[in-house]
């Protein structure tokens, strides 16, 4: 699990994302502070992130609405997607309440485990744009691009958004002067802006304004905090926006963007108060005076003047995603569709890391408490999800397991991609992940121990071979100065086929095998060998005679302890 | 169908006389370096190569060897898919099974279906399908299909595939050759690579390589 450490500042605390949502902080002036006018911060923003978390893992999600339980205890919505709120469900119903009022609701239990994957996942992306990365919310990472060129800041982003789609997380994104600005503006990127806005203070990377389906529901959210909108999956497309002048892009948002309480929001509405421009344009000092501290801050979010420093966040240098299924896994399919999950996602941190696979570990849960492990050596480093997933499914293809799976491991041993001058006339693999899989499907056709390059063992037993790995590089042949062997090539019967042989004197003169037999025409022999005297139960001795049939052909006629067999043809 | 008639043979061996370069595919054939073979253009890439052993003893293992040796020399990768897991390591040096992958089949029914994940794989340069000693009736149930299947799979790629079987059942192959001598026992005296050069090889069948 790629597990992340939060550096705090003295006296500052990580427990509250709200706070760093944008409660805290200087001013900006307008979404720049002075002397800093040139800092851009990018947001990364996944709505209904908990809900997308544990679809995300699902092979084949319900269509319709849907809700995610809250972690709490009580049964109540955390989350809902469109269709749910198009049918009237909120969080904070029971789910009752929320059924009386959409029958067709599917509701999902949280998944802390997905969770944690899909936030590691969200972090990996981020980490692929800069080193400074906040964690700033479930589903919100804030990342600071001032060091990225102007020109290459969108296409980053949006190389990100396609990273997390990806890895099935679609996500939104948004680029400003201030972390809250960059916040909203990747909310809002997901949803509807109004023309004006988009005149005036941003420009929208990825879609056009009006091509947005969701454009009307968003204007009449109801009152506190805007619900951002789940994507729909059917536009996988990135959504991007990037805040150029922070006063004109946030007066036209409705004031529910900035997250008012229930009780301001309530006074504001009756003020006539819609939008955050409206707010904005109140004297500062009246708000104070009248709505307090909390009104204060409201006010100063609207003008986008609230600013704050990142508190980044360091990635821990392991790969590894985990998974305890709800529901045993009988089939290959689920397993390979979660794999395939954890697979993008650890591909990302690793390409963020400029690190590569060395090694697949993976440990397969089974429900009668047994673990299966197994390790799959690459035969190159390899940061390519497509590789990692094609290794893992040719293993899993031949796997059986006594018992259902009841939960998922899976890390990378991480290396430094190697770069070596190979030899002028060696010949390497022109594709090395292709040969493994060759091997791995070969294997799993007529076994493990069954395939390889064959190693003849330094004894005198006959037929002592070894199959060993196929060597990645072939050096050039050697120059041969032994002479050239002689006679012909023997096709070793395995096991050797019993015989029954007629002697003339000492001499095969007829013998009768399963396969050939006849009449002797000529013989050649016998050669004595013996081994491993020391060790009686592996004591060999035999007498090996070549003989030719009058019919022809030329075998090996064997004579041990335990009878004559014929033990090959030379061929 | 054991063989053709004697007189297509002819036919066939006239035509390839009269019009070497025909069953070629722009030149690019797998050396053997057997005379027999070469003379007639070796075994063709991206094609399917059956080579049927009549008599016992008849070579095709030291064809075999042969061929290791030809893709060690030009660095080449070599599969042999072992139908009857057959072949004998021991009778070939180290540096020259350096190139071999080896697949032991414990029945020849897998052997089809292994070597056409080998002639999928683009790092090997001959893929050998060895059925020599499979019972014809075993070969007999193969259906067509899967040889067809073979072939586009080694149509798509760069490989040289040799079957070497008892009888003809390699409806798509292209090149169809015969190993009707046997050797005798006075040859385990010669050298071997005297042995493979006197190999005896007669042509069985040559289809023309499709055009482009």
């Amino acid at each position: 699990m790629l597990e992340n450490k939060v550096i705090m500042p003295s006296g500052a605390s990580a427990d509250s994302p709200q706070d760093r949502i944008g409660t805290t902080g200087g001013h900006a002036g307008g979404g720049a502070a002075p002397g800093r006018a040139s800092r851009r911060l990018a947001v990364l923003h996944l709505s209904d992130f908990a809900l997308q978390a544990v679809l995300r893992l699902e092979q084949a999600p319900p269509a319709g609405p849907l809700a995610l339980l809250g972690a709490g205890p009580r049964a109540v919505l955390a989350e809902c997607n469109d269709a749910a709120r198009a049918s009237g469900v909120a969080p904070g119903l029971t789910v009752p309440q929320a059924l009386a009022r959409c029958p067709r609701l599917v509701v999902r239990a949280p998944h802390p485990a997905a969770e944690t994957d899909a936030r590691a996942a969200l972090l990996a992306a981020a980490f692929t744009l800069s080193p400074a990365v906040e964690a700033t919310a479930p589903g919100v990472c804030t990342i600071d691009v001032t060091g990225l060129a102007e020109r290459e800041r969108e296409p980053a982003l949006a190389a990100a958004l396609d990273q997390l789609a990806s890895t099935g997380l679609l996500a939104t994104g948004g680029i400003a002067a201030t972390p809250l600005l960059a916040l909203y503006a990747a909310r809002w990127s997901a949803t509807s802006l109004p023309p004006e806005a988009l005149a005036k203070g941003g420009g929208r990377a990825g879609q056009s304004p009006s091509s947005n389906p969701n454009a009307d529901k968003d204007q009449s959210a109801p009152g506190g905090r805007a619900p951002p909108r789940p994507i729909p999956c059917s536009v996988p497309s990135p959504r991007l926006l990037v805040v150029r002048d922070g006063r004109s892009f946030l007066a036209p948002l409705p004031l529910a963007a900035a997250d008012p309480s229930p009780a301001v929001a309530a006074i504001t509405a009756g003020w006539g108060i819609r939008t955050l421009g409206e707010f904005a344009a109140l004297p500062k000092s009246d708000i104070a005076q009248r709505l307090g501290g909390e009104g204060l801050a409201l006010w100063e979010r609207c003008v986008g003047e609230t600013d704050r420093p990142l508190q980044p966040v360091v990635a821990a240098p392991t790969f590894a995603a985990a998974l305890d299924c709800e529901h045993e896994l009988e089939t290959v399919e689920p397993l390979l569709f979660i794999l395939r999950r954890f697979v993008d996602r650890l591909a990302l941190e690793l390409a963020s890391a400029a690190l590569a696979a060395a090694t697949i570990e993976l440990r397969l849960i089974l429900s009668d408490e047994t673990v299966h492990a197994h390790s799959i050596r690459l035969p190159h480093p390899s940061t390519s999800a497509d590789v990692l997933f094609r290794a893992l499914s040719t293993y899993l293809d031949a796997l059986r397991t006594a018992a259902a799976i009841a939960g998922v491991r899976l890390s990378l041993e991480p290396t430094r991609i190697s770069r070596r001058q190979e030899g002028l006339f060696d010949c390497a693999l022109r594709d090395p992940h292709g040969f493994t899989e060759t091997l791995a499907r070969a294997a799993a056709l007529v076994g493990p121990d069954r395939v390889g390059t064959p190693r003849v063992q330094d004894t005198h037993r006959p037929d002592s071979v070894q199959l060993t790995a196929p060597p990645e590089v072939i050096a050039p042949l050697a120059p041969a100065f032994a002479l050239s062997p002689l006679g012909l090539v023997l096709r070793r019967y395995r096991p050797p086929l019993p015989a029954t042989v007629e002697l003339a004197g000492r001499f095969p003169a007829y013998f009768w095998t399963s396969s050939a037999h006849g009449p002797v025409r000529e013989h050649a022999g016998p050669w004595y060998s013996s081994g491993t005297w020391w060790e009686i139960q592996h004591l060999w001795e035999r007498e090996e005679w070549d003989v030719e049939l009058e019919s022809g052909g030329v075998y090996r006629l064997v004579r041990t302890p335990a009878g004559w067999c014929l033990e090959g043809e030379y061929d | 169908m054991a063989g053709s008639p004697p007189t297509l043979s002819a036919l066939r061996e006239l035509l390839q006389q009269r019009f070497p370069s025909a069953p070629r595919t722009g030149g690019h054939a797998f050396a053997t370096g057997i005379p027999a073979l070469d003379e007639r253009g070796g075994l063709p890439r991206a094609a399917l190569t059956e080579v049927v052993c009549t008599a016992p003893s008849c070579g095709s293992h030291l064809l075999f060897g042969q061929l290791l040796q030809q893709a060690r020399q030009r660095g080449g990768r070599v599969g042999l898919i072992d139908g009857s897991d057959q072949f004998e390591p021991a009778e070939w040096g180290a540096d020259v099974l350096e190139p071999l992958v080896w697949v032991r089949c414990a029945a020849p029914e897998s052997a089809v279906p292994a070597a056409e994940i080998l002639a999928r794989d683009a790092n090997l340069e001959l893929v050998v399908l060895d059925l020599r000693r499979a019972a014809p009736s075993v070969l007999r149930r193969i259906p067509a299909a899967a040889w067809y299947r073979l072939q586009r799979a080694v149509e798509q790629s760069d490989l040289a595939f040799l079957a070497l079987t008892p009888l003809a059942v390699v409806p798509s192959a292209q090149l169809r050759w015969a190993l009707p001598c046997s050797h005798h026992l006075g040859d385990q005296q010669r050298e071997r690579s005297q042995l493979a050069a006197a190999l005896t090889v007669t042509l069985q069948r040559q289809r023309l390589a499709a055009a482009g």
